[in-house]
């Protein structure tokens, strides 16, 4: 399996006044593409700030993150963009969709950010909201739709990018029992068949079972990891 | 609702135009106007800003340009290159009354064509229906017309020779009631039939401005000392050069000042605008106005800002620059400039026939229109920075709160 992102001895240390707050503790971890992880651990324990960090949205404070292969760590602020253009989608709890912008048109401005233009971007669009079942809602905007709905354009943005990694916070945090399950099992459908590498920040103790592998987290330590049972 | 209208027809066409598959910039573009019409409100409240803040600039200046024009304006249209005044006269309206022989030590000048003798006063007017008013009195050579008024409504300078007669601007009906050709009107408490009506002449402070021939006027202002002028104009032959007939005249007349024509008219507006305060007072509505467009302008757009601070902050997640989304920003920003200041512009075109009809002048020339233009996009873009201070320091962890 290739490595998709790589962290090693990855440490995130936050100046709080005079006082030094650790936010994520020296941490190696390898995440391979066509993996399903799922990043749980209570609220503090530093799920998003590595999120954030694997996410190359916030530079860690010292140790190395490489994704496919491609050290990053290193690279400044307006180098991070490509890496971000070429190699990573976000899904967010609250959604982050443009209010004033058509389920359509949001999906479109994500591909037109990753430099997807023409007509190609807007049949990948069609075809994505068709496929997570908005077909019918393409023109509407954010505030017709039911926090299920939104959710999906959310995943759809964050699909029809095509990129080989995907990070997604409480992705069912806003979500009913069975549509929470099904934007997983889209992701893990993705995971499998695009070979993406997703890596999922959750509360959630009813999809474990989604995931390859759950790494725990507590007070910025990496405390374990174990392989699903499922 | 006329700029609303205005506002939704220009972003319909912009929105025609413009595409999210176009390049990135117009797609920023896009959808900053997107953000525009979504929060209409906040939009509407934003465009008044703008439009109170120009407009408000555009009238100071206007009204300030407009003065400055007034009180030089009878110097601006008289004929001749050098005006003659007595010693340390501080401008048009107030120069002290000199020997009128001065005239024949000009004449002897070789680079002189002509000289001519102007007498500027000031009078009294009785009302019609009681009262009196102030005037000006202009007093000047019928014969050669020098001076005297440049265009005329009703009536013809000619007949201001030999008696005592009198044309009044038509602007003067705003302080003393309809005038009519024909009528008599008491002034220095001499009965003096209005031969004429004439157009263009104002004074800075208003008061009307009334012409006489020299003679009369010499006769009727009771301060002039016998045998005096207030002004010599003078006319440079022709292929002579007038800073060096000025120069000539400086070192000839010890008791009076020389200068061309353009320095006269500046050191009066100079006088009006600096040394009473008025140009002062007039800059600093322009100053204040400015800011308040900027506060206005600024907190709405960072209102905005902070609103769509996670849509932002997931672009810049997607990949984008900063400069990606600085140019939504500065879109909204350009996009309340422009509307507000093509707005603003008509608005002060409709009020210039307001401003004349009380005895006013607005001047809206395409300086004025371009330099307004200039202070608008910038105290638009000002206003945006707040904004995009605030997109440079986005926290990541923002994106992930529920």
């Amino acid at each position: 399996m290739t490595d998709a992102l790589v962290t090693r001895e990855l440490c995130k240390v936050y100046q709080e006044g005079s006082i030094q707050v650790t936010a994520v503790q020296p941490c190696s971890v390898k995440l391979s593409a066509g993996e399903v992880i799922g990043l749980f651990g209570p609220s503090g324990s530093g799920k998003t700030t590595l999120l954030s960090i694997l996410g190359c949205i916030l530079r860690p404070t010292s140790g190395e993150l490489s994704v496919f292969g491609q050290e990053v760590s290193q690279l400044n602020e307006n180098q991070l963009p490509e890496i971000r253009r070429k190699y990573i989608s976000f899904i967010f709890q609250a959604f982050n969709l443009f209010p004033a912008l058509t389920a359509f048109e949001n999906i479109l401005l994500g591909l037109r950010i990753k430099g997807v233009v023409g007509s190609e971007a807007e049949d990948r669009t069609a075809k994505m909201l068709q496929e997570v079942g908005l077909g019918h809602r393409m023109h509407f905007l954010p505030r017709d739709m039911s926090g299920g709905q939104k959710q999906r354009v959310a995943v759809a943005r964050a699909l029809a990018a095509d990129c080989p990694i995907i990070l997604a916070d409480e992705p069912t945090g806003n979500l009913d029992i069975s549509n929470g399950r099904k934007v997983m099992e889209l992701l893990k459908e993705l995971a499998s068949e695009k070979q993406c590498c997703v890596v999922v920040a959750t509360h959630d103790n009813r999809i474990e079972d989604i995931f390859d592998r759950i790494v725990y987290m507590e007070d910025g330590f990496i405390r374990r990891i174990k392989r699903s049972n499922a | 609702m006329g700029f609303l209208v205005f506002g939704v027809v220009l972003s319909s066409s912009v929105l025609g135009v413009l595409h999210l598959n176009n390049k990135l910039d117009s797609v920023m573009f896009y959808v900053a106007v997107r953000i525009l019409l979504y929060d209409k409100a906040r939009s509407l409240i934003t465009l008044i800003g703008v439009i109170f803040a120009v407009g408000l600039i555009f009238n100071q200046l206007g009204i300030f340009l407009g003065l400055m024009e007034t009180s030089s304006v009878i110097i601006d249209n008289t004929p001749g290159d050098i005006w003659i005044t007595s010693k340390n006269s501080k401008n048009f309206d107030f120069a002290q009354p000199f020997p009128e022989y001065t005239r024949h030590l000009v004449l002897a000048d070789n680079g002189v064509q002509w000289a001519e003798k102007l007498i500027v006063a000031w009078g009294i007017i009785n009302q019609k229906e009681g009262g009196t008013e102030q005037l000006e009195v202009v007093g000047f050579n019928v014969d050669t017309g020098v001076g005297g008024p440049w265009e005329m409504k009703e009536g013809s300078t000619d007949l201001l020779r030999n008696g005592n007669f009198a044309i009044i601007d038509e602007s003067a009906m705003a302080r003393l009631g309809n005038i009519s050709v024909g009528e008599y009107r008491d002034v220095f408490s001499r009965r003096l039939q209005i031969v004429g009506i004439c157009k263009g002449v104002k004074s800075f402070t208003t008061a009307p401005v009334m012409y006489m021939s020299f003679p009369l006027a010499q006769k009727l202002v009771n301060y002039l000392p016998s045998e005096s002028t207030v002004f010599i104009i003078v006319k440079v032959a022709p292929g002579v050069p007038v800073k060096g007939v000025a120069n000539r005249l400086r070192g000839l007349l010890k008791g009076n000042d020389v200068y061309t024509k353009s320095e006269f008219s500046f050191k009066t507006r100079y006088y009006w605008a600096v040394e009473t305060g008025v140009g002062f007072s007039f800059l600093l509505t322009i100053v204040i106005s400015f800011l308040v467009g900027i506060l206005i302008v600024g907190q709405t757009i960072y209102n905005s800002t902070m609103e769509h601070i996670k849509e932002f902050g997931t672009l810049k997640a997607m990949g984008a620059d900063n400069a990606d989304i600085y140019k939504i920003i500065i879109s909204q920003a350009m996009i309340n400039a422009l509307i507000g200041y093509v707005v603003s512009l008509i608005i002060t075109f409709l009020t210039v026939g307001l401003y004349d009809a009380i005895g006013m002048v607005l001047s809206v020339s395409w300086w004025v229109n371009l330099f307004v233009l200039l202070l608008t996009v910038c105290m638009c873009i000002i206003a945006a920075f707040i904004s995009i201070r605030r997109i440079k320091k986005i926290d990541p962890a923002i994106l992930f709160r529920g």
